[in-house]
């Protein structure tokens, strides 16, 4: 079972800045790359299914919206349905 | 039935027979030597494994029962699939909890796999119908395991909902009977020719829509599998839902209305998910959004959809459990599956960490990783489909998976905020079990071809390139700048923290004015039968007491009568005798 840690303990490398600003840098650069290449006819598809794919960075924006709107709009969802932990328990 | 000799043989040479006796040896080996039930067990699982690769595609263990011929075992490209994905699953399973020596879950772990091996080959609706039973009844000992009042209730609501299912089953099998006049498992389909609903149809979509937890038919899953211990759960993610898929793939291929039903599966789980603050319910909602899109697929029913479909399943099987087991291997050791009382672990679980970011990249269908070369089927079907809002979903609901499964789960377990809990790495049997999914994410998402191989319309892959410049560029961009929407929202700090709660979903119906109802509906029939039993038993008592007046020892028909009276009573009687002789 758990054991705690004592507080002279030196912080894990994850939580390090150098690499969380690492980590960081590398996913801008590759998401950047990423948006780019969908501006390359060698990336591109031959024959889209529809016209939004042929936007370059159609993918990109959809994926951060979606996921930002996921986020956002999703946590509201425990006004209406979050109840004491022991919700079920009291009542059964 | 056929004679004895035709039901052995062809019991003895059906894989989930062999993985049955299997469960049922191990579970007589004595405590004492519980070390061995899960080696042996492992044995049976290779003996089985061998014999669905002796026996090859085709159709085995043709019986009759009251003259309607069934076909026990039906190896085809769709049942083989399932069949060997199941037979890596219920290994991976044995070894996982290795060391376990408890006698009903180790029995389950073996017996339940083999019920739904022996649905996914079911050639008949009887067959199916047994084994259907067997899963319902084996999967409950792990709701059961625990032996609290709450996985008491939990499993008897679990029971009740899927012997309904069983129930249905029966129904849609007798109304198909009458239909076709055959008891053969085949095309079922949702609409007769003229395009109205059939009922035989509909009443089988309820049954297999309850298994795959359908939306609104969902909830038992959240409900029951976190129920189960750290191991149990892992086995119960795996089968039934996939057994349901399969049948689904068996019998409604095409039915267009799974595309809307498989829709509404991919998204409403992902804000549930969002919010929930147990892991291991998190990977449940995982499961009804993962179902949905295989229910897309099937939906669609074309060539490239169906091998998605079931493409997925088979790599969802693996990726699902590699997360579940990492989750798993996180309370093993803390004893919480809560992502408030977690974070932090990469500390001193750093291997449970790589193996379980390899669950979560795979699942996020990575480039390079086993999601990626499944669900791109089912979404290039959106598009061939030309279902424009419907690959909108799909996309979005990729998102989502990223969300809940891909980034959630190892983050909220691994890194967010320092639980300074410093447990052990994971047990070596369970390292194993991790490190075989892991390295079957990363084969199977470098290497497909022997997937592809193995779907029910392998033809159809023929110009299908996963690794198609435009197709690795649009889904690294999608997972991105997903992942870059993350980093944005924890910097800002607008990523909202877990905080422990109960969230009510479908099963509050039943759980409270559900349960209210029932106890108002039993206090009123007790009432009712009280004042119906007063009523009744009062009028009896007078009337007794009537009777009693009458011919009890004081009554006048017990009193002695003077024989003057009996023959002045005689005369009388005599003379009516007369009068009405001489009035007729």
């Amino acid at each position: 079972m758990a054991d705690h840690h004592h507080g002279d303990e030196k912080p894990g490398w994850a939580d390090a800045k150098v690499f969380r600003n690492g980590f960081l840098a590398v996913l801008v650069i590759a998401s950047l790359g990423a948006a780019a290449a969908g501006f390359l006819p060698a990336f591109q598809k031959e024959h889209p299914h529809f016209e939004v794919e042929g936007l370059g960075a159609f993918f990109a924006i959809y994926g951060f919206a979606a996921f930002a709107f996921i986020v956002l709009a999703g946590q509201h969802l425990r006004k209406l349905v979050a109840r004491k932990e022991d919700y079920y328990e009291e009542r059964e | 039935m056929a004679g004895d000799n035709g039901l052995l043989s062809a019991l003895a040479m059906n894989p989930a027979v062999i993985l049955t006796v299997g469960a049922v040896l191990g579970a007589f080996v004595p405590n004492g030597f519980a070390a061995i039930r899960r080696p042996l067990m492992l044995v049976f699982v290779a003996m089985s494994a061998f014999q669905l690769q002796r026996l090859g595609l085709g159709e085995y263990g043709a019986l009759s029962i009251f003259g309607e011929p069934v076909t026990m075992l039906r190896i085809d490209p769709l049942s083989r699939i399932f069949a060997v994905v199941f037979h890596i699953a219920a290994a991976l399973n044995l070894i996982y909890a290795w060391r376990s020596r408890d006698r009903a879950q180790d029995f389950a772990t073996l017996a339940y796999p083999a019920a739904a091996l022996g649905g996914v080959l079911a050639g008949d609706l009887v067959t199916l119908f047994v084994w259907w039973e067997l899963a319902a009844m084996t999967s409950a000992f792990f709701v059961l395991g625990p032996g609290t009042r709450a996985t008491f209730l939990a499993a008897m609501r679990y029971l009740t909902i899927q012997i309904l299912s069983g129930v249905l089953l029966l129904a849609g099998i007798v109304l198909v009977y009458r239909e076709t006049g055959s008891l053969a498992f085949g095309e079922i389909g949702l609409r007769d020719g003229a395009g109205a609903i059939k009922m035989s149809g509909l009443v089988m979509l309820l049954a297999f829509g309850i298994k795959a937890a359908f939306p609104l038919l969902h909830n038992w899953v959240q409900d029951s599998y976190p129920k189960a211990d750290f191991a149990g759960t892992i086995v119960l993610s795996v089968f039934t839902t996939k057994l349901a898929v399969a049948s689904l793939a068996r019998a409604f291929p095409g039915t267009g209305e799974l595309v809307y039903i498989g829709a509404v599966m991919t998204i409403f789980p992902i804000f549930f998910a969002l919010i929930e603050n147990d892991l291991k319910k998190v990977l449940c909602y995982s499961i009804n959004n993962q179902i949905g899109f295989m229910v897309i697929g099937i939906g669609f029913g074309t060539a490239a959809s169906m091998n998605g479909a079931v493409g997925y399943a088979f790599t969802n099987i693996i990726f699902e459990s590699l997360l579940f087991m990492a989750v798993g291997a996180a309370i093993y050791r803390t004893g919480t599956s809560k992502a408030t009382e977690l974070g932090g672990l990469y500390r001193t679980m750093p291997v449970t960490m790589v193996f379980c970011i390899i669950g979560a990249m795979s699942i996020s269908a990575f480039p390079g990783f086993a999601g990626f070369v499944t669900k791109g089927l089912i979404i290039d079907a959106a598009g061939e489909a030309h279902a424009f809002w419907i690959w909108l979903v799909l996309l979005f609901a990729s998102a989502g998976v990223l969300e809940h499964a891909g980034i959630k789960i190892p983050y909220f377990t691994f890194f967010a905020h320092d639980s300074a809990r410093r447990p052990k790495e994971a047990p070596p049997a369970m390292l194993i079990a991790m490190g075989i999914s892991a390295f079957l994410c990363i084969a199977i998402g470098v290497y497909p071809e022997p997937l592809y191989a193995l779907m029910p319309y392998p033809e159809a892959l023929a110009d299908y390139h996963p690794y198609a410049p435009y197709h690795v560029v649009e889904q690294l961009q999608l997972l991105l700048w997903a992942v870059l929407a993350f980093a944005v929202l924890i910097l800002i700090k607008w990523y909202p923290a877990e905080v422990p709660s109960a969230n009510l979903d479908t099963d509050w119906f039943y759980r409270v004015p559900g349960r209210d109802l029932f106890i108002w509906a039993v206090a009123a029939v007790r009432a009712i039968w009280r004042l119906v039993w007063r009523l009744a038993s009062t009028r009896f008592m007078r009337a007794m007491d009537r009777i009693y007046a009458v011919h009890g020892p004081e009554g006048a028909m017990a009193r002695s009568w003077p024989t003057g009276f009996m023959a002045l009573a005689t005369a009388v009687v005599l003379g009516l005798a007369l009068f009405i002789a001489f009035i007729s």
